[in-house]
């Protein structure tokens, strides 16, 4: 018995493993096959698993300049400008947020300001459901003229990004040892000096890291840019789920076409940061 | 080149006084060694003098200038850390020019400096590795290099030494007194380790419990502590304490204890509660005017001496360093002696020392 479940079990394993993922990953590579098929093949039966004339008609549709155009009665939403948009908000918002975040984190670490409870009391906000605060925050931003502004959006995505960069700053800024910085202070480095030629070198990775997954968490966010922006501001969540209505609820190839665009730098900079993320979100575990 | 004074030195942590009123001078070119169990203070005070804390109360003075409220950065001061604080992200050739380039020393003489006092240290060939690469003699070296590149008047050192394997830790000890003995800069040095401070000290400044117990030359502080403290503190193996009382008689002192008894003459002792503490070279195999009996029951060759543990009949055995050509057994009954002229008494509530 012991000797058969030995290869059993990982097998076992495996089999499971892989079946999840299959079912995680379909989704994905449907949207991916249908952006390259022509409209007859969006909803066939049986389904087709792979385009038989691959096309770049659907990409070319929705890249093109302008919000929409109307083909045979049907509405086709473009990318273009939503792209730039989500670029302007969810990289100022993440830039603003790790600015200062990191100023905050490293405040803290070193000089506990603000008391012991104070990035606990700040984690505290995500604990709220965003769409408690999206209410308070349209009756604010129709008093301050903020709504469907890049301002307003980036004002509400530094405050939420804000926990996430305080609370993974933390962890970078606590791996410098207090020692160099005080060997640098004996030396006659301003605390600003300290700060550039010590501090910043030795979390430069940190900053990078945190600021690529806020700006990820940004890029995603759906449910405040919908409630806080109308027609000036428009992010690519946003454009997509304009495809649920009616008028242009089939359009499934230009759908797809964009889902894949927004879904590439998620992917890409996921990679790219993963290994870190472990990192910055194991505080507290690894350490003390 | 300059001196310290501290004066009424104390610091506070919530309800802790790590650092509890201190007065102390160090003159110009001195080698003082704070030594002391670790909680005692001696880090905290060391970080008050570079300015890295902030004290409660008191004041320091640094040469003619009373520098208590001044930035670490003004004091003029080199400090090697425990952890040698060698910045990871720059090479050794940017760490030691480091102090240079923040007092903007012009890039040629920066390298001129660099050069010349990496050379004296022997790390001339280093200076384009990182910290993370180096050995941790180098690395020690390094971090000695990037004090002495700025000359500054006074060095303070926290345990630099700490992190070493036993025989660099030796060798490095030697190459810091060299290196004393060269500039004639003041030196504050921070350890544990007693033997640290014997070997290197021109002054020893014993702390416990946030206080200075006493401030002397090595062999004062060997031979002539001020208190039980510092005599248990000095010495391996430590010094042998025996609890017991004392009692006048007409030409002196009688020191009773368990199975021990000893006449102390030209002593005139108040009489009550003392412990009797004797250094284990100065038990004697031997039988004498005033000698007990005793059971060998432990030997610890140490090659040029020995060590023997003899159960007298106290509470605890009595520790003889002999000479290695003594032949013992364990097992063996043999008498031993104090020498009477060496034997230090100190008070049985407070500790202090009771002088004859």
């Amino acid at each position: 018995m012991r000797r058969r479940g030995r290869w059993l079990f990982p097998v076992v394993r495996h089999a499971l493993l892989l079946a999840w993922t299959a079912v995680t990953l379909f989704p994905i590579y449907w949207m991916l096959m249908t952006s390259f098929k022509h409209a007859g093949e969006w909803v066939t039966w049986p389904p087709r698993w792979f385009p038989h004339e691959p096309t770049l008609v659907n990409y070319v549709k929705v890249l093109t300049p302008g919000t929409s155009t109307f083909e045979l009665g049907r509405q086709t939403l473009k990318i273009l400008k939503p792209i730039g948009d989500s670029l302007i908000v969810s990289g100022f918002g993440a830039l603003l947020a790790v600015v200062l975040g990191s100023a905050l984190a490293y405040s803290w670490a070193r000089f506990g300001t603000g008391g012991r409870s104070y990035p606990y009391n700040i984690l505290s906000i995500r604990m709220v459901p965003p769409i408690v605060i999206a209410v308070p925050f349209v009756v604010y931003f129709v008093t301050l003229r903020l709504l469907d502004t890049y301002t307003g959006l980036i004002l509400v995505y530094v405050a939420t990004c804000l926990p996430y960069v305080i609370w993974m700053m933390l962890a970078f800024v606590e791996e410098v040892p207090v020692e160099l910085e005080r060997a640098a202070r004996l030396m006659g480095a301003s605390r600003f000096r300290v700060l550039r030629s010590v501090v910043l070198p030795l979390t430069a990775s940190g900053l990078v890291v945190t600021f690529l997954f806020v700006f990820i968490l940004n890029w995603s966010e759906l449910l405040l840019a919908m409630t806080l922006t109308n027609t000036e501001v428009s992010t690519i969540p946003i454009q997509l789920n304009k495809f649920q209505s009616a008028n242009e609820g089939r359009d499934y190839g230009p759908q797809a076409a964009i889902g894949t665009i927004a879904t590439l730098p998620v992917i890409v900079l996921g990679f790219v940061i993963q290994k870190h993320l472990l990192r910055g979100f194991s505080f507290g575990l690894l350490r003390k | 080149m300059a001196g310290i004074q501290l004066e009424r030195l104390t610091k506070v942590f919530g309800a802790t006084r790590a650092v509890d009123g201190i007065d102390l001078t160090i003159p110009d070119g001195e080698f003082v060694v704070l030594v002391g169990p670790s909680g005692c203070g001696k880090t905290t005070t060391l970080n008050m003098i570079a300015g890295l804390e902030a004290p409660t109360a008191g004041d320091i003075w640094i040469g003619a200038a009373r520098v208590t409220d001044w930035e670490p950065g003004e004091r003029s001061l080199g400090m090697v850390f425990q952890s040698l604080a060698l910045f990871p992200h720059m090479t050794v050739f940017e760490n030691i020019a480091f102090p240079l380039r923040i007092k903007r020393v012009a890039a040629e003489e920066i390298a001129r400096r660099v050069r010349t006092v990496s050379d004296t240290v022997h790390v001339g060939h280093l200076l384009g590795k990182r910290p993370a690469t180096l050995s941790g003699g180098e690395a020690q070296r390094v971090a000695l290099a990037r004090t002495l590149v700025v000359q500054p008047t006074v060095f303070l050192m926290d345990e630099p030494l700490s992190s070493l394997d036993a025989k660099l830790r030796v060798e490095m000890r030697t190459e810091l007194k060299r290196l004393h003995a060269a500039l004639r800069s003041t030196f504050v040095y921070v350890t544990h380790d007693q033997a640290e401070a014997m070997t290197m000290a021109d002054r020893i400044v014993v702390m416990h419990q946030g206080q200075i117990q006493q401030v002397g030359r090595p062999l004062e502080i060997y031979g002539d502590p001020a208190n039980r403290f510092v005599a248990g503190f000095f010495g391996v193996p430590a010094m042998n304490f025996v609890e017991g009382e004392l009692r006048p008689e007409t030409n002196g002192a009688r020191f009773v204890a368990q199975a021990l008894g000893a006449t102390l003459p030209g002593h005139s002792i108040v009489a009550g509660p003392a412990s009797l503490g004797i250094r284990p070279e100065h038990v004697r195999l031997a039988d004498g005017r005033e000698s007990w009996p005793a059971t060998v029951s432990l030997i610890e060759p140490l090659g040029d001496e020995t060590l023997v543990f003899l159960d007298y009949g106290g509470p605890a055995s009595l520790v003889a360093k002999v000479d290695a050509e003594e032949k013992l057994a364990v097992g063996d009954r043999r008498s031993f002696t104090l020498r009477l002229d060496r034997v230090l008494l100190f008070d049985g509530t407070t500790g202090g020392r009771i002088m004859g």
